[in-house]
């Protein structure tokens, strides 16, 4: 159940986080670590891989919402990307491509990085 | 009633005494054969002594004084003894003139200090056994009474024996008996394994206390052999007596002298003995830390006292590490960052304990996390891992810092100073070891038991929030003509926050709502009830699902925290038309099965509490869905579509083949359908999230 890990790395000015595993309620503290320490830290461009993402529940959602306002609020940005096709699912139902950029590949999250940091 | 008896004891020895006295008077003056009188006088003695017995028997009960306290009254009480009998030794009398084995005394002062000197020294004599007793037989065996009571025999018995013959006479008998008493006292005087468990301070007093004894006994042999004033004096007063005395003074000469040779020899080990005592005795109380396990801070003052205690420190402290998770502690050799917290300590003071971190000692503390093992720093003035750090700070002369280390790893550290340099041997470290390790187990019992009580609280909440959102759904279904409708929702193991509703808007128009709030445990449980209170307060006043949503977001949105939010598929069925008016708010599509097909119906909208007003009103849309008779339409939540067999999800498909065609069967026997394709599907496995099924099937126009 709690098998869900965060690889963290630095691209340019971009820091991606790679989620593997089961994000759900008792794994979503882990993730709200991960984002606490980035904001500390002052990293505001952030990039969500999803590639190994297997679920995500309602509570791993909630993470994400938790501190969109306070990155946007510092002219940074929370895009995710490689998401599964069982993973988008949840997050259209609720309608999360309306509040986050969501992309094809990490590529694509980080160039729009780059477009918006010219 | 005991004062009494000792008072007659007395008068009657002291009568016995005076008979006795007064026959010595006669035969002083008197000239005869005086075998019947010689008997009397005899008897007249023995009896006085015996009483004398009984009176002393009766007042010296202790028993649990220790030896060496004894041994210094004694010595008090055979000092005053012997000064008197040395005192009497030289006074002034003609002494006794012997003839034929027989003593004359030559004045009457010579019969009087006979008398006096009699009576005293059969006294000592018995006073000395008496103390002798005590000390033979303390830690007794079987053979320790035996070998006192044959030496006490033999006592009697030689003077006994010694009653046929005259003062000067010397019989075979009495010599031989003599002898085997001197041999049984030697045998008695081996008796002294009290001297063993006798603190180093015991010891001590034992030695100087013996040691004058043995002198005194000495100084009384010799003036009973070589002081004629005294011996013949004696003899004179009675031959019996004065064997017994002779006898009883030798005994007290060995014995002492025992003790004396036997202390010296015990004195070297003394002080470990007494060390090795003391970690036994400490060690005992230790495992007594284990009950303490409910007082934590009743813990920590038994660990630092005893630290104290049980290796003399001058100071101590104990420092612990917070409680880790078990399997969430990353192995490390490094001291985490996070301090560890002082949780006791004895003679210093928290700024101190911080002075002497900055000199060095937080290094050391890092070494012993590392190894976990202690380290001991003699000579902490010129130790150079202190060299640095703040100068003026007072520093001990030698520290220890132990380790307590449990099945998971370093918990914390005991450290302890001592005022002098090199004060900590290596036994000292090892039962410090051995106390940390008692320390460890108490703390950790402790640890756990608090844990496992915080467990229980939570579960008990945990009923409790259970029990709260069992009745905020609703506790039975909607009886409105033309629909059927059937509805479960099957917790998890933990609270969700799954939910369902109903509500008549009016005599042909009904509600139904399936919602899930984000999240679980308690505070899902409090949102859902917050989502039941809008929900039956504002779908009265909004004939549009989608009016209703916006309405409710705007209200939710105020009081939800942003990392919660909640979805809501929520449906008005006019049972007249088969009109089903949906809204979604980001919740799982509305099945919607026909006669002849199933499909998934999933207007847009997002979830309440992720956006303001506008953004979230644009989101959302409202749909219609015209139903045939016999139409029914599914609402669950995520816990039926996410249902797992390890990786594989029970997933949409699966849920519309579950749920069939609208063949006529009953909206309860559709639930029924689902539940056992859910069933089937995960096998044996609980289901991880809530599942919630509400089947509404539209009967047609039957009014």
């Amino acid at each position: 159940m709690s098998d869900f890990t965060i690889a963290q790395r630095e691209r340019e000015n971009v820091q991606v986080l790679e989620l593997k595993g089961y994000l759900d309620a008792h794994t979503a503290p882990k993730l709200e670590e991960a984002f606490q320490s980035l904001l500390n830290a002052q990293r505001y461009n952030i990039i969500i891989n999803c590639r190994d993402l297997s679920y995500i529940s309602s509570a791993g959602l909630g993470v994400f919402m938790a501190y969109i306002e306070d990155v946007r609020k510092n002219k940074g940005d929370i895009k995710l990307s490689n998401m599964s096709a069982k993973v988008y699912n949840v997050f259209d139902l609720l309608g999360f491509p309306l509040l986050y950029e969501i992309t094809k590949d990490e590529q694509e999250a980080f160039n729009k990085f780059a477009g918006s940091a010219r | 009633m005991l004062k009494f008896r000792r008072f007659l004891y007395l008068s009657g020895s002291f009568l016995l005494f005076l008979v006795k006295f007064a026959v010595d008077i006669i035969r002083m003056n008197v000239e005869m054969d005086m075998g019947g009188l010689m008997f009397l006088r005899e008897l007249a003695a023995a009896g006085a002594f015996f009483l004398i017995f009984l009176t002393l028997q009766a007042s010296v009960p202790s028993h649990a004084v220790n030896p060496a306290r004894r041994l210094g009254v004694f010595l008090f009480i055979a000092a005053v003894f012997m000064i008197g009998a040395g005192l009497m030794g030289f006074l002034p009398a003609d002494g006794f003139d012997a003839k034929e084995f027989t003593l004359r005394p030559l004045d009457y002062a010579s019969l009087f200090l006979s008398s006096l000197f009699g009576l005293l020294a059969g006294i000592f004599a018995m006073v000395t056994l008496r103390f002798l007793h005590d000390l033979v037989l303390m830690y007794q065996k079987k053979s320790t009474v035996r070998n006192f009571q044959i030496f006490i025999v033999l006592l009697l018995a030689t003077a006994v024996s010694s009653l046929l013959i005259r003062p000067l006479e010397s019989s075979t008998v009495t010599s031989v008996l003599y002898g085997l008493t001197l041999v049984m006292a030697v045998v008695n005087a081996f008796r002294m394994p009290w001297i063993v468990y006798q603190t180093k301070r015991e010891k001590i007093l034992t030695l100087v206390f013996s040691f004058f004894l043995f002198l005194l006994f000495t100084v009384g042999n010799i003036l009973l052999s070589q002081n004629d004033l005294l011996s013949r004096g004696l003899l004179y007063y009675s031959r019996p007596v004065q064997e017994a005395v002779s006898l009883s003074i030798w005994f007290g000469n060995l014995f002492c002298g025992m003790v004396f040779a036997t202390t010296l020899f015990h004195l070297p080990t003394a002080g470990a003995f007494d060390r090795k005592r003391s970690e036994v005795a400490s060690i005992h109380t230790l495992s007594k830390l284990v009950t303490q396990v409910f007082d934590f801070e009743k813990l920590t003052e038994s660990v630092t006292s005893m630290t104290l205690q049980v290796v003399g420190a001058q100071s101590c402290w104990l420092e612990l590490l917070p409680a880790v998770e078990e399997g969430k502690g990353e192995e490390s050799d490094l001291l985490p960052a996070w301090h560890t917290q002082i949780v006791g300590m004895k003679n210093i003071t928290r700024g101190e304990i911080e002075d002497l971190l900055g000199t060095g000692l937080q290094y050391l503390r890092s070494a012993v996390y590392r190894d976990r093992k202690p380290i001991v720093v003699d000579a902490v003035a010129k130790d150079p891992r202190f060299a640095g750090g703040p100068k003026g700070v007072p520093r001990p002369g030698s520290l220890v810092i132990v380790p307590l280390v449990s099945h998971v790893g370093p918990i914390g550290f005991l450290y302890a100073t001592k005022e002098s340099e090199y004060g900590f041997v290596k036994d000292d470290v090892e039962l410090l070891s051995t106390f940390a390790d008692q320390a460890t187990v108490a703390i950790e019992n402790s640890r756990l038991i608090k844990k496992s009580i915080e467990r229980e609280r939570l579960v008990q909440e945990m009923t409790l929030a259970q029990e709260m959102q069992r009745k905020l759904l609703p506790q039975g279904l909607p009886a409105v003509r033309g629909v059927d409708i059937d509805a479960i929702s099957t917790p998890a193991f933990e609270v969700g926050g799954d939910y369902y509703d109903f509500v008549e808007l009016s005599e042909t128009t009904i509600g139904v709502i399936v919602g899930d709030v984000s999240g679980k445990g308690i505070p899902a449980a409090f949102y859902m009830s917050e989502v039941k209170g809008i929900f039956q307060s504002l779908s009265a006043l909004y004939a549009s699902p989608r009016d209703f949503m916006v309405r409710a977001n705007a209200v939710l949105s105020a009081s939800i925290d942003k990392h919660s939010f909640v979805s809501l598929l929520y449906g008005i069925l006019d049972v007249r038309t088969g009109r089903f008016q949906i809204a979604r708010a980001g919740h799982c599509p509305l099945l919607h099965v026909g006669r002849s097909d199933s499909a998934y119906l999933r207007p847009d909208g997002m979830g309440l509490g992720l956006a303001e007003d506008d953004f979230f009103s644009d989101t959302i849309e409202e749909h219609t869905l015209q139903l045939a008779p016999g139409d029914a339409c599914v609402f669950y939540t995520d816990g039926v579509t996410e249902a797992h067999r390890n990786s594989d999800e029970f997933g949409y498909e699966r849920l519309r083949a579950a749920a069939g065609l609208a063949d006529g069967k009953s909206a309860a026997r559709m639930k029924e359908d689902i539940l056992r394709a859910v069933d089937a599907f995960i096998e044996n496995e609980s289901p991880h999230d809530d599942m919630t099924l509400v089947v509404v099937k539209w009967l047609g126009l039957t009014a």
